[in-house]
């Protein structure tokens, strides 16, 4: 495989690198040159962030270029639209369709659009496919929010002709959470496959 | 996965794994057993510093975070003159506060290797401006290395110490935020038995007056032996390991790509699917070597430069070129943009043009489709986090001027206080400048306190500064502000860490990586200075540092308020690490008016507009439990209602 290209986005806190962190990871010890692309300081508090993981043997800068990425991996649903321009035609979104509402339309100075119009767009406009699902209502199941990302990974490995395996995905978020969360990580990631799988119809 | 701390010291030679380009340079100085290490924090340079500051103790290093960039350049730069391999890093804009002692001690050399990490930053991400490093390096005719990716920033790290070693000269390592920040696979070296052992490496100072004291007799005789120096380094470049020609030995079009613009042009070929071009990798942007120019120019009939920010190859590029005669077109900021970061698209787009060909997506019809997107999309910059101590200060500094005073501000997180609600951020300009400005300000506005001639109608100002700037630059300003009797309240925002950075420690939060250090409280800094008006408030306690802000206001002269609590990102981080937990704020849908003084006044992130009860609400997995929103409620709505460890 030449390269492969995720893009991951939400809000600045929700685990954004931690999740490319545990892709990478996972790609590295499957035997592909990584690379990983993030933006720190500022930006990051509670802003809108995108993080690139490429893999593949033959990979070179760290950003995703736009109309690049096979998939999007996106913790709120504003935020996965936001950066729709790097998603490939026919590709793939994974998103939470939990919002977080910036202050601004609280404010009531911009609008948030609905789950729909989103979709929509993905779906007619950039023709990928939409596996969008409450991540952080199974996380709670799980045992805490904070696993929302481990969920929404687990749903990632599902999508067809993902490069990584499953399995080996679990063992990098066992060894990367510290061990009284393993057990609850694990859960969120099951959660994450079956919730995927329902939508695939798989 | 394994700690980082542990992975950039593993004995492991061979070992591949993944770092952060930052992490890279790390391992890199320890494989090339530095000494002494020191910097000030400042993205995209700070991960270098912070594994710095957690392997130091155990490779024997000497690691500071330094007050400032200049303190901390003295500090590396002293020690590679007492014969240590020695270190500083600093983001692009930090050189500038460097600037002094940089470009005065360039001269006089130095006798263990002294590399200068500098992060620049195109595109600012987290940055004031987009200063092109290179052109410093090429004003102080300092040799700068680039690197390509995390394994090269890790190899170019160890050859930079030993070049500065083999010519007694200063060199740059030069980073951008895409290498600085980008994690990739690095294959770990052989650590030197020193670090393995954690020996502390100690030096020896030569005394030389006429070499370490710049006095103009011997300044003069610095000059010409540092454009000597810079002409032999760029013949040793030639054979740099970093440079070299690749690609079509016989292609008659050829590109120069200097740093991480490399990965970028063999991106875009890849992608173009075109292979009859000659590649110049360049590993040094400054002093282009001109023997490998002379090979590469061979047989080409045009040229392009692909380089991000100022045409510093280029113009090094077309220079040679004329002298030697060459007449081919030499294309660069003409096909390439001059501001921003470079990309794959950018590379892509312009090497289609150079080569008449199309780009392989029609970026203008996506750019279109995205144009119908953006109109959908509510904005989402950053804020202040839930329960940060500074949306307090900035709630009570605007309720006690009535919104009507003008708020020199500084850099750090609060520079965010900019946005709606709070609007209290009214000029930011470089660290420590809040002071100076708001003095300035008070001299234009309101005139000396000690001149006769005052303005009557008196201008309130405001400054706010962080504890770690504060300490930075703003003693100088705050000392300049006392003695020529301004009339300025200073509000030192202490949250007690370098909180924008990744908590790094500073004088204010007494802590040092090797254990406790000697606190300085900016309170008795103020006091000591001769400030009108000195008090140190809670900020958490609305109501009370409102009052104190008042007080203040009345006094004429300095006054300095310094209101501390901890950085709120830095308390919960300790807290959910240690299974704490904390209460979380709701809203009491009896007593909730919908006013909105808490979303439009207040403005945390963790509350939200309910559009069907026309209420605020509360997001519990945002609340890190301040009470805050309690304390501005008119009606009482907010009430604690559990224990949470969101």
């Amino acid at each position: 495989m030449r390269e492969y290209n995720i893009v991951i986005t939400g809000v600045g806190g929700q685990g954004v690198l931690t999740a490319a962190n545990v892709l990478g990871w996972a790609a590295l010890r499957a035997g592909y040159k990584v690379r990983i692309g993030e933006v720190h300081g500022m930006s990051q508090r509670f802003g809108s962030v995108i993080s690139y993981v490429r893999f593949g043997e033959d990979v070179y800068g760290s950003m995703v270029p736009e109309g690049k990425a096979d998939v999007m991996l996106s913790f709120e649903p504003v935020e996965a639209l936001r950066y729709i321009n790097y998603l490939k035609e026919g590709g793939v979104v994974v998103v939470n369709t939990k919002p977080i509402v910036p202050v601004q339309v609280s404010m009531g100075m911009a609008k948030y659009p609905s789950l729909e119009e989103i979709r929509k767009v993905f779906e007619e406009d950039f023709k990928a496919k939409w596996i969008g699902f409450n991540a952080e209502e199974l996380a709670e199941q799980a045992g805490h929010v904070v696993t929302t990302n481990t969920v929404l990974i687990g749903a990632l490995t599902q999508i067809p002709e993902f490069p990584l395996d499953a399995e080996h995905v679990r063992e990098v978020i066992k060894l990367s959470v510290p061990p009284k969360a393993v057990e609850m990580n694990m859960k969120a990631f099951d959660l994450g496959i079956k919730a995927a799988k329902e939508i695939l119809g798989l | 996965m394994a700690k980082v701390s542990d992975i950039v010291l593993w004995d492991k030679p061979g070992e591949r794994v993944l770092l952060l380009g930052n992490q890279a340079i790390a391992r890199g100085a320890l494989e090339a057993n530095i000494a002494v290490y020191a910097a000030y924090p400042g993205t995209p340079s700070s991960e270098l510093t912070d594994t710095m500051a957690v392997v130091s103790k155990k490779a024997g290093v000497y690691m500071e975070y330094s007050t400032n960039e200049k303190v901390a350049f003295e500090t590396a730069l002293a020690a590679a003159w007492s014969g240590l391999r020695a270190m500083t890093a600093m983001k692009h804009v930090g050189l500038n506060v460097a600037a002094d002692t940089f470009l005065s001690a360039v001269g006089m050399g130095v006798e263990g290797g002294f590399v200068i990490m500098v992060a620049d930053d195109p595109s600012m991400w987290s940055s004031q401006n987009e200063q092109d490093t290179r052109i410093y390096a090429k004003f102080a005719n300092v040799p700068v290395l680039e690197p390509s990716d995390p394994q090269e920033a890790k190899e170019m790290t160890k050859y930079a110490f030993e070049l500065s070693e083999k010519f007694k000269h200063f060199v740059i390592l030069r980073t951008t935020t895409r290498t600085s920040h980008a994690r990739g696979d690095v294959v770990l070296g052989e650590l030197p038995e020193e670090i393995k052992q954690g020996k502390r490496k100690f030096g020896k100072f030569k005394k030389d007056p006429n070499r370490f004291v710049d006095v103009p007799a011997n300044a003069r005789k610095f000059h010409p032996v540092i454009l000597e120096k810079i002409e032999k380094i760029r013949e040793e470049l030639n054979n740099c390991p970093f440079n070299w020609i690749e690609g079509d030995e016989n292609a008659k079009v050829g590109i120069i790509a200097p740093g991480l613009s490399y990965a970028y042009v063999k991106e875009a070929l890849a992608w173009l699917g075109v292979d009859d071009v000659k590649i110049l990798k360049l590993g040094t942007p400054f002093p282009v070597p001109y023997g490998l120019l002379e090979k590469f120019f061979q047989g080409l009939e045009m040229v392009l430069i692909v380089e991000e920010l100022e045409p510093v190859v280029e113009e090094q590029v077309k220079t040679w070129a004329y002298d030697r005669g060459f007449t081919i077109p030499i294309h660069g900021k003409d096909l390439v943009p001059r501001v921003y970061e470079m990309t794959t698209r950018r590379a892509v787009t312009a090497i289609a043009k150079f080569l008449g060909l199309e780009t392989p997506i029609n970026f203008e019809e996506l750019d279109a489709k995205y144009e119908k997107v953006k109109p959908l999309l509510p904005p989402r910059p950053p804020s202040l986090c839930p329960a940060c101590p500074h949306r307090n200060s900035f709630y009570a500094i605007k309720k006690a001027t009535r919104a009507r005073a003008i708020y020199p501000s500084d850099i750090g997180c609060y520079t965010l206080g900019l946005l709606p609600p709070l609007q209290t951020v009214d000029t930011t300009v470089a660290m420590g400048a809040s002071i100076g400005i708001a003095h300035g300000l008070s001299i234009a506005q309101n005139g000396s306190l000690s001149e006769e001639q005052r303005n009557p109608e008196k201008q309130v100002i405001v400054a706010t500064i962080g504890d770690s700037t504060f300490y930075h630059t703003g003693l100088p300003a705050l000392a300049n502000a006392i003695y020529n009797r301004s009339n300025v309240l200073i509000v030192v925002l202490d949250n007690l860490v370098t909180a924008m950075t990744g908590d790094q420690p500073n004088p204010s939060t007494g802590q040092t990586p090797h254990g406790m250090g000697k606190r300085i409280p900016i309170e008795d800094v103020a006091k000591a200075m001769g400030a009108d008006f000195v008090a140190v408030v809670d900020p958490y306690d609305i109501k009370t540092t409102y009052e104190t802000i008042k007080k203040a206001l009345e006094v004429e002269g300095v006054s300095v308020v310094v209101s501390r609590q901890v950085c709120a990102l830095y308390k919960v981080g300790q807290m959910r690490r240690r299974g704490m937990k904390w209460p979380i704020y709701q809203v009491n849908e009896e007593k909730c008016t919908g006013c909105r003084v808490c979303i439009n006044a207040y403005g945390c992130p963790a509350i939200y507009w309910d559009e069907e009860k026309r209420q605020a609400r509360v997001e519990p997995t945002m609340c890190w439990g301040c009470g805050g929103c309690a304390q501005v409620c008119p009606f009482g709505a907010f009430e604690p209602v559990k224990e949470g460890s969101q």
